[in-house]
């Protein structure tokens, strides 16, 4: 201010005042672009909205059919043929994807260890029907001729789980295998859970 | 009259001095771009009638006596309408054209160098309209909320869950929460009818913008001519009248075999997949995802590390890394083949063996991880698929590049 003219006439170097706004200027525009960033943190909301497969299930749930003709009610153990499966939910919880399982039925003596075989009851199995790769919901590929090479395979990206083994990966990118869920078959035929599951369910990442 | 009156307004005499008489050239496959364009202006037009029936929610609603997603419900409803699948169908029709086209204009401009100083700048904005098209596709899967959308979407999560460190937060700030989260539908119409319209058309405004400034590349014919010759002159056809006469025919003939795919080639038949439902359908992505979807596909399980808290998965490594290379790869070519002086000539593919051939090489890789998408069907090991790709990708690299080296050699 006081050296006005000084300064015009001087090669400008260091620290003018036109220099010294723009700086300002600059680093208020990056302030409010730093701070906006905040706004990114409200839009990512850490409240668990359904997803996340925390599952719900309690000793006890009857279990229920997921799909098919007979949806929402109680799974008969006699309409289970050798070799077939079927996906069932807890009675109550069909809302939470995570409480989803597929019961199988194979012969008793084809289990063999990792599966826990006190978790089973007459032959039958359940297991998370929720592929630990990405969260798609596994089918089962029925062998009619052979039951026991019948095996659960997951469409997506094509893992397939060996259900007398304990649901251990044989094929496909699936890291871990499927857990499995204790089930008890009840006295009218209907089943209940009777375990939590054995490991952790749903993708792992 | 009007015109005139206009003109003493506006000066468009200055405008069509300036932009009008812009020379476009006439070989084909300077119209790819164009073919991008006007597919990006019928998915706006399906789009807007799709915005008016359309419904982001995924409250349960009743329909036909079923307790349905509210969003599947609208899209069935849709359909039910005179033309209203038709509609539906352009719209995803063209948005594959539309990405199709976009490689293909990416691969004109790769393959004759057009990328070169001083069009750089062009190309990453190029790279960018593709990434956006991708993702407004993707974002356009959620929507009719069938069993297929929400299976792929679910994907997606994970996917996006899987990059180390960040993972959880970005998955949550794109899909609204954890999906499947009542939020996630509205937030992905958002993004799909707005978001990211506008910055497709803002990054289209600038693309054209640059385009005009800058001039076309001209053909190889022009070079080295003499101006009594007709040099320093484009070699092709002003702006206005003829260019836009042909754009406009070829814009409706675009759109003539659009409509005509559409009515006899189903797409998306939400009605079969049926609203989400616990069993997954055998599916796969369309086709500009396969790439991503083969590459999960073939990673094994066990193929996770950790680097600093950070988790590395397959998924991270197919899902997240792999894309990123590959974009990352295109996004540096001109920076890696530079040119001192500004370069406004194509040049012929057949004279640069090393960069046609190194385009061949990663085009067939590119489509042999697509095809990976298929080895169920095709009954191929991982393994197996793996030594393919890596094989059929170094055997066309290597072979073109010989190929063109001795066809050099010879014309010299």
């Amino acid at each position: 201010m006081v050296d006005q003219k000084t300064t015009d006439n001087q090669e400008k170097k260091g620290i003018t005042r036109r220099k010294f706004t723009i700086g300002v200027i600059l680093a208020s525009i990056g302030a409010v672009f730093v701070s906006l960033l905040s706004l990114l943190k409200i839009l990512s909301p850490s409240k668990k909205g359904g997803g996340g497969y925390v599952s719900t299930i309690k000793q006890g749930d009857k279990l229920i059919y997921a799909k098919g003709e007979h949806t929402g009610s109680y799974v008969d153990f006699s309409s289970l043929q050798i070799g077939d499966a079927v996906l069932a939910y807890p009675e109550g919880k069909t809302s939470n994807p995570a409480n989803l399982v597929q019961l199988i039925k194979l012969e008793e003596k084809e289990y063999k260890k990792p599966t826990h075989i006190d978790l089973t009851d007459r032959g039958v199995v359940a297991y998370s029907a929720i592929c630990t790769h990405l969260g798609c919901i596994v089918s089962w590929v029925k062998n009619k001729k052979l039951p026991e090479t019948s095996y659960t395979e997951c469409f997506c990206h094509n893992s397939i789980f060996d259900p007398t083994s304990g649901a251990k990966v044989v094929a496909g990118p699936a890291p871990i295998p499927l857990a499995q869920i204790g089930i008890k078959i009840q006295d009218d035929g209907t089943m209940v859970f009777t375990s939590d599951f054995t490991g952790p369910i749903g993708p792992q990442v | 009259m009007i015109l005139k009156w206009l003109d003493e307004r506006l000066e468009l005499k200055k405008f069509n001095a300036k932009f009008l008489t812009k020379t476009f050239p006439t070989h084909p496959t300077f119209l790819f771009g164009e073919i991008a364009l006007f597919s990006f202006i019928t998915l706006v037009i399906t789009g807007i009638f799709l915005g008016f029936l359309y419904e982001p929610s995924s409250k349960m609603v009743s329909l036909f006596g079923a307790m349905v997603p509210s969003a599947y419900a609208s899209v069935v409803r849709t359909d039910l309408l005179p033309m209203g699948m038709i509609i539906r169908r352009i719209h995803h029709w063209s948005a594959m054209i539309m990405i199709a086209a976009i490689l293909a204009h990416l691969m004109r401009i790769y393959f004759t160098s057009a990328y070169r100083k001083p069009r750089e700048i062009n190309w990453l904005i190029g790279l960018g309209l593709w990434a956006l098209a991708m993702f407004a596709a993707f974002t356009g899967y959620l929507l009719p909320y069938s069993n297929f959308s929400v299976t792929a979407t679910s994907i997606a999560y994970y996917i996006a869950k899987s990059v180390p460190w960040i993972g959880n937060w970005i998955s949550r700030l794109l899909f609204a929460g954890d999906f499947p989260s009542p939020y996630t539908v509205p937030r992905f119409f958002f993004m799909h009818v707005m978001l990211i319209p506008i910055l497709l058309l803002g990054l289209i405004g600038l693309h054209m913008i640059i385009l005009i400034k800058q001039k076309h590349t001209e053909p190889l014919a022009n070079k080295g001519r003499k101006e009594s010759e007709g040099g320093k002159q484009l070699i092709g056809i002003p702006i206005w009248p003829e260019q836009m006469l042909i754009s406009i025919a070829f814009f409706f003939f675009l759109l003539f075999v659009v409509v005509l795919i559409a009515t006899y080639i189903p797409l998306n038949p939400i009605e079969d997949y049926g609203p989400p439902s616990p069993g997954t359908p055998v599916m796969r992505p369309d086709w500009y995802f396969l790439v991503v979807y083969g590459c999960l596909k073939l990673l094994p399980g066990d193929l996770a590390f950790s680097i600093l808290g950070g988790k590395f998965t397959p998924e991270t490594i197919g899902g997240v890394i792999f894309p990123g290379l590959t974009i990352l790869v295109f996004a540096l070519i001109p920076f890696l083949d530079r040119v001192k002086k500004p370069q406004n000539y194509i040049e012929n593919p057949l004279h640069r063996p090393f960069m046609t051939s190194f385009g061949i090489g990663g085009g067939v890789f590119l489509s042999m991880l697509a095809a990976a998408g298929y080895i169920d069907v095709l009954n191929i090991t991982p393994t197996r698929m793996i030594i393919y790709t890596v094989g059929a990708s170094l055997a066309a690299w290597s072979i073109s590049y010989v190929l063109l080296h001795l066809y050099n050699k010879e014309k010299k």
